[in-house]
């Protein structure tokens, strides 16, 4: 049992990151046309790198741990693949840009290596998904387009474990399981639950959310056999399509954006409510186990608090003066003696919203510890098997019953 | 400063506009089929609440409450059936009440609140009562709820 280890890399936001195989590096995007790659030093990450070429904000980064190449996708409609190679003057090893032309006339949302790190998926608001594969013949990136039947922006992706098989989270409130089958580079892919004929733009699933959340985050489980989405409307749903079942769960707390199967039995998700929060579950049903952090040990002013009911931001110190000035016209301006600036901390370890978790130790099926990335500038890691139950944090989240 | 062009309608140039009605599934039944439910519902919240059953009067209104178009007559009525139960709820019941509904009813009850929010002076609307369900429903069902009730496309 080790308390979670915390890095704070800046003092913008992290919009996303991506370790290498050996996590001894991390590229991130501090919300800048520009990738960073900070190197481990002890204790500490020092920033090494920049990978320069993008004209707009990047919006996700992914590093294939066997192949060692970076790719991003960024607000400019552009994707690049990053490779380590030595620079012809002077030798050293440096990351080449190579462009990708995706062929879409909106931003590039999000993108993810396939398992066999052979192609790639980029999520775009051109209402499209562009699955790009290596073509030797002309030496670059091609891409092409799934398009019917997503009707909003692709907000999210996820690459099934067969290589062929992605999950798609959009704004027209769907999450989505299509084929992106490239015939020159995958083999013909053996029957799953999704479906035995798997041609190029194959819907083999589409499932809405419950109560009209666009669609942040899918994931499917190690297995591939099930399927992970949560919501804006502060939903989580698991669906098994060789049931068929579905089970969402309410949340009390606000919603979540990004998430990562554990083991085929758990998932951890996190969002605005700014701590990762665990779910379990199995063909019999789905409940909220608890939270990754600890809002009550965390910080020494944890115990002064009044009452403490709940976690997250409803509770949070900015949120109780606000009420205070309102309901009983005390203010706590700048003139005033108290309301040092701690007072405005959450009782997170994050300090504001939760952009992306991603697994950190382990393999897929038997994950030891995730890395979450926040808008508070924080990299954390987190060991999964060290849950507070949802009683203490005062999170709750209701199995709103099963769908079929 | 010019502002008009803020009006133009521009989806009327894209072949491949998302429709609001793309957005969620229609309630099944028919309009009038709507209407002569929530009068018939109104008439059975009558009865619970001559009983004192606030929470099954609740349950009541908000299962299958009417939305999306051309049902505007059953939303108001609906909506002023459950004014007068939350009328008639003493303020020390009120916690007990929001915490026996179920999530789905919890989600409706929230969007009803908004709704009596926006009309204020409609009806027997209060802004104080609807202030102090809004608060004790808040503390049941967090700010998930309150989420719910902005991003559900099917109006009440």
């Amino acid at each position: 049992m080790s308390p979670p280890e915390v890095y704070s890399l800046a003092q913008t936001s992290i919009t996303s990151h991506a370790f290498n195989a050996d996590r001894s590096e991390v590229a991130v995007s501090l919300n800048t046309k520009d990738v960073t790659i900070f190197a481990r030093e002890g204790h500490e990450w020092k920033a090494t790198e920049t990978l320069s070429e993008h004209d707009k904000i990047i919006t996700s980064i992914d590093w294939a741990p066997n192949s060692n190449r970076i790719v991003t996708s960024s607000q400019d409609r552009n994707a690049y693949v990053w490779q380590l190679s030595p620079d012809p003057q002077t030798g050293r090893m440096i990351w080449k840009p190579t462009l990708v032309l995706l062929r879409i006339n909106r931003a590039a949302t999000h993108v993810r290596w396939s398992p066999n790190e052979d192609k790639f998926a980029v999520a775009s608001g051109a209402r499209a998904i562009a699955i790009c594969s290596f073509d030797p013949e002309g030496d670059w990136w091609v891409s092409r387009l799934l398009k019917k039947p997503i009707r909003s922006t692709v907000l999210s992706v996820d690459w099934h474990p067969n290589n062929v098989l992605l999950a798609a989270g959009s704004a027209d409130m769907k999450a989505r399981v299509l084929s992106a089958y490239i015939k020159d580079v995958d083999k013909k892919p053996s029957p799953t639950v999704w479906g035995e004929k798997l041609p190029f733009n194959t819907i083999c699933g589409e499932y809405t959310s419950p109560t009209g959340g666009w669609v942040h985050a899918v994931g499917f489980s190690p297995s591939g056999d099930a399927l992970a989405f949560a919501s804006h409307d502060s939903c989580i749903t698991v669906v098994y399509p060789g049931g068929p079942a579905a089970f969402t769960i309410k949340l009390t707390s606000l919603p979540l954006l990004t998430l990562t199967w554990t083991t085929e039995n758990s998932l951890v998700a996190a969002g605005h409510d700014c701590q990762p929060i665990v779910f379990s579950g199995s063909e019999g049903g789905w409940e909220l186990t608890g939270s990754l952090d600890d809002p009550h040990s965390n910080k020494s002013s944890g115990g002064s608090r009044p009452g403490a009911p709940a976690a997250g931001r409803l509770n949070s110190a900015a949120f109780n003066t606000f009420r205070n000035a309102d309901s009983r016209g005390i203010s706590s301006g700048p003139g005033s003696a108290a309301a040092p600036a701690t007072e405005s901390e959450l009782f997170t370890v994050h300090q504001n919203t939760i952009t992306s978790v991603r697994l950190y130790a382990g393999v897929p099926g038997n994950v030891t510890q995730v890395s979450t990335s926040g808008a508070d500038g924080k990299l954390v890691v987190w060991d999964v098997n060290q849950v507070t139950p949802a009683s203490a944090t005062g999170l709750a989240g209701k199995m709103a019953g099963l769908r079929i | 400063m010019e502002v008009n062009f803020r009006k133009i309608d521009i989806d009327q140039y894209d072949e491949d506009v998302l429709l609001e009605s793309e957005l969620y599934e229609p309630d099944p039944r028919d309009p009038a089929q709507v209407i002569s439910d929530a009068k018939q519902k109104a008439a059975t919240v009558r009865t619970s609440l001559a009983q004192g059953d606030i929470a099954g009067a609740l349950s009541i209104v908000l299962e299958d409450a009417p939305y999306g178009p051309n049902v505007e007559e059953a939303k108001n009525l609906t909506l002023q059936t459950l004014v007068s139960i939350l009328n008639s709820t003493k303020a020390t019941e009120i916690s007990g009440i929001v915490k026996s509904l179920s999530p789905d009813t919890q989600d409706t009850l929230m969007k009803y609140l908004y709704k009596g929010m926006a009309m204020p002076g409609w009806g027997d609307v209060s802004g104080s009562v609807l202030l102090g369900w809004h608060e004790k429903l808040t503390e049941a069902a967090g700010t998930g709820c309150i989420v719910r009730a902005m991003t559900d496309r099917r109006l009440v």
